[in-house]
């Protein structure tokens, strides 16, 4: 799977692609957003890395145009800038995740990975949390390679909180994907079936917690 | 010397005192130039007077003079009339005709000088002022003395000096006064686009460095120094623009070189010495972060017209630091009001507040226990914690920079309360820190509501 990564510290480039290639996937460097833009016209890739402080110009500029021109490729945004808010304009000017430099490898790819993993995307379609495994093409939950029966609610529900691993997911986030936008939702209704969901993972056995961040959401972790 | 405060009653007060010195210094030039010239026809008139009397003068067979003045002079000159007198004198001074009754000179001075001379004279009550001319009759040579009482001077032309004063003297100050009023209402309207420029430069400042005064309707007098303020706000726009660039450049120039070591960190593998590298440079990273952030507040000023939604800065805040702080087996609640409070402020500077005192109650917080931010619908936000508290002595210590209770522990670089209060101050917001029962720390920023 090839990815590109837009990058002008031609050191820091390197270091990423090398880390790319040693996680199973093919990497092409470019040090400008004029490049990417042209290159991204003609070339497919599977995701797109990109530094925000390019020499010749914005990063965002380079997003906003190609979420302009419907192009859905996932894009994780790297910045040296740490600010929450710029966290929050990077994903409202249409990236698909934010990470703040200096970052570990290790969280690079993972946060790659979850991105590639959304529907429509290419990467295989289990997410995995210690013993528990969620196949998103069957919406199938299994522990311990076992498949498990779950209510459609209760699979809604964990196939969120699995693709937001390690993130909360916020209370409505959980509301709008189960209820839709359809109607009154009982102000508790949530929170019965995270309470479901938790009583059925922990009767068989999952090594893993749905943490309730009260006023928050809801975060799943493994299991301490 | 007297300072005036403003143009216009600069301008008020030197055309008062212009026209007060123009009207008195008209006033005399006029009734002098009128005195001058009644006196000037009245000289005139009174020559005239003494060459019409010598022309009566006529020399006698025996050489003695003889005058003989036909009616109309003689009631001129009559005692009853006592207006106008006339003398004859001869070369040895004597009085050879006169109209007057003690049959006397009417000017004793020597007046065979020259051949015409205007004299003036007291007689008694009254002041006699007329003209001495002289005439050579036969062999004989005489004076002609004409006069008039100055006191029976002729009433017309007393009118017309008095009559200048009302008529002609006083209309000097209303049309110097209308002058004043037009004056006024020129200087007033020249300055309206300085009145408008100033409104326009009551709104620059530090958020709004963008902004030039217009330069099309002022006076070109003042031009040059209403376009010399817009280049001093180039200038000074472009001082804010390169402080603001040089954090925005100093966190790229830092953070990249760190993102090479931690990356090239995390290609050696998970060995020991590694891991403690890695874990060395993520606490570098959190340093200059903040030091970066400290930076950036340094020139950062809040717009006032820019407001937050406290509750969901609170909550996106909660969302950030609740995998941290899961992971070291503490928990976070977001309490209080679910509705929007909007407070006046940046959003950015207000997460970064709240999320430095997560960040402080979380490193402090008992595991196990939960760290509560609680939103207010009157702009305060609390976080609480259940750590040990602050002593009355640290009180103020906790706010300043790099001041840490126990040096050696990780995780804490000391700046953290000290940005939450340079952002507090920044937003005209008040802290208040209490303990809690039985134990653990609460602050509270109160942040000016939003009127909207």
């Amino acid at each position: 799977m090839r990815l590109l990564v837009v990058e002008d510290n031609a050191e820091l480039a390197e270091l990423v692609a090398k880390g790319l290639r040693s996680a199973g996937y093919d990497a092409d460097i470019l040090s400008s957003a004029d490049e990417a833009a042209n290159v991204l016209r003609t070339t497919f890739y599977a995701a797109l890395i990109l530094d925000l402080g390019l020499p010749d110009g914005d990063g965002l500029e380079l997003l906003r145009e190609l979420r302009h021109r419907n192009n859905p490729i996932p894009v994780l945004v790297l910045t040296a800038r740490g600010g929450l808010r710029d966290r929050v304009l990077g994903l409202r000017s249409g990236a698909d995740d934010y990470l703040v430099k200096p970052f570990a490898l290790e969280e690079l790819v993972a946060r790659l990975e979850a991105q590639l993993r959304r529907p429509g995307q290419l990467l295989g379609s289990s997410l995995r949390i210690a013993n528990l495994e969620f196949d998103t093409i069957n919406r199938q939950a299994s522990i311990d390679e076992q498949p498990q029966m779950l209510s459609a609610r209760e699979t809604a529900v964990l196939e969120l909180l699995m693709r937001g691993k390690g993130r909360v997911v916020s209370k409505k986030q959980v509301e709008d994907h189960i209820f839709g936008h359809s109607g009154e939702v009982a102000s508790n209704a949530v929170e019965v079936y995270v309470h479901r969901l938790r009583k059925q993972l922990a009767e068989r056995g999952a090594r893993v917690q749905v943490h309730t961040i009260r006023g928050v959401g809801y975060l799943i972790a493994e299991e301490k | 010397m007297i300072r005036f405060k403003s143009i216009i009653s600069r301008i008020v007060i030197l055309h008062v005192v212009a026209v007060v010195i123009t009207s008195i210094f008209m006033s005399l030039a006029l009734s002098w130039l009128l005195n001058y010239a009644t006196d000037n026809i009245h000289d005139k008139a009174m020559q005239e007077q003494a060459v019409s009397v010598g022309e009566h003068l006529s020399a006698r067979s025996d050489g003695s003079l003889e005058l003989d003045l036909p009616l109309d002079l003689l009631g001129l000159y009559s005692q009853a009339y006592g207006r106008y007198s006339y003398a004859v004198v001869d070369d040895r001074g004597h009085v050879l005709f006169s109209s007057l009754k003690d049959h006397a000179a009417l000017f004793t001075a020597d007046t065979r000088s020259a051949a015409v001379e205007f004299l003036q004279q007291r007689r008694g009550d009254a002041t006699v002022s007329g003209a001495s001319v002289r005439k050579t009759i036969g062999n004989q040579v005489v004076w002609i003395q004409a006069g008039e009482d100055l006191a029976n001077r002729d009433v017309l032309i007393d009118d017309i000096v008095a009559d200048f004063y009302r008529n002609v003297g006083w209309i000097t100050l209303p049309i110097l006064l209308v002058l004043l009023i037009a004056d006024i209402a020129i200087f007033r309207r020249a300055l309206r686009p300085l009145r408008q420029a100033s409104e326009i430069a009551s709104d620059i400042g530090p958020t709004r460095t963008d902004l030039r005064l217009p330069t099309d309707e002022i006076p070109r007098e003042v031009r040059p120094l209403v376009s010399a303020i817009n280049l001093a706000l180039d200038r000074l726009e472009e001082g804010f623009r390169i402080q603001r660039d040089f954090t925005a450049d100093a966190a790229h120039e830092l953070r990249t070189p760190l993102s090479i070591l931690r990356t090239r960190l995390d290609t050696l593998g998970d060995e020991g010495i590694a891991r403690a590298l890695r874990k060395d440079v993520d606490g570098m990273a959190h340093i200059i972060s903040q030091l970066l952030d400290i930076a950036e507040l340094d020139s950062f000023v809040v717009d006032p017209r820019e407001k937050a939604d406290l509750r969901a800065v609170a909550a996106e805040v909660a969302e950030f630091v609740a995998p941290l702080a899961l992971a070291q087996g503490k928990d976070i609640a977001l309490l209080g009001t679910t509705e929007p409070v909007w407070v006046t402020g940046n959003p950015e500077m207000l997460s970064r507040a709240i999320r430095n005192l997560a960040e402080n109650a979380i490193n402090h917080t008992a595991p196990g226990t939960t760290v509560e931010f609680i939103v207010d619908d009157d702009g305060t936000v609390s976080v609480l914690d259940r750590g040990p508290g602050v002593a009355e002595d640290e009180r103020n210590l906790i706010f300043q920079r790099f001041w840490r209770r126990d040096r050696r522990k990780a995780g804490s670089t000391g700046l953290g309360l000290s940005i939450v209060q340079r952002i507090a101050e920044l937003h005209s917001a008040t802290i208040t820190l209490t303990n809690r029962h039985p134990n653990g720390a609460g602050f509270s920023v109160k942040f000016l509501p939003s009127g909207s």
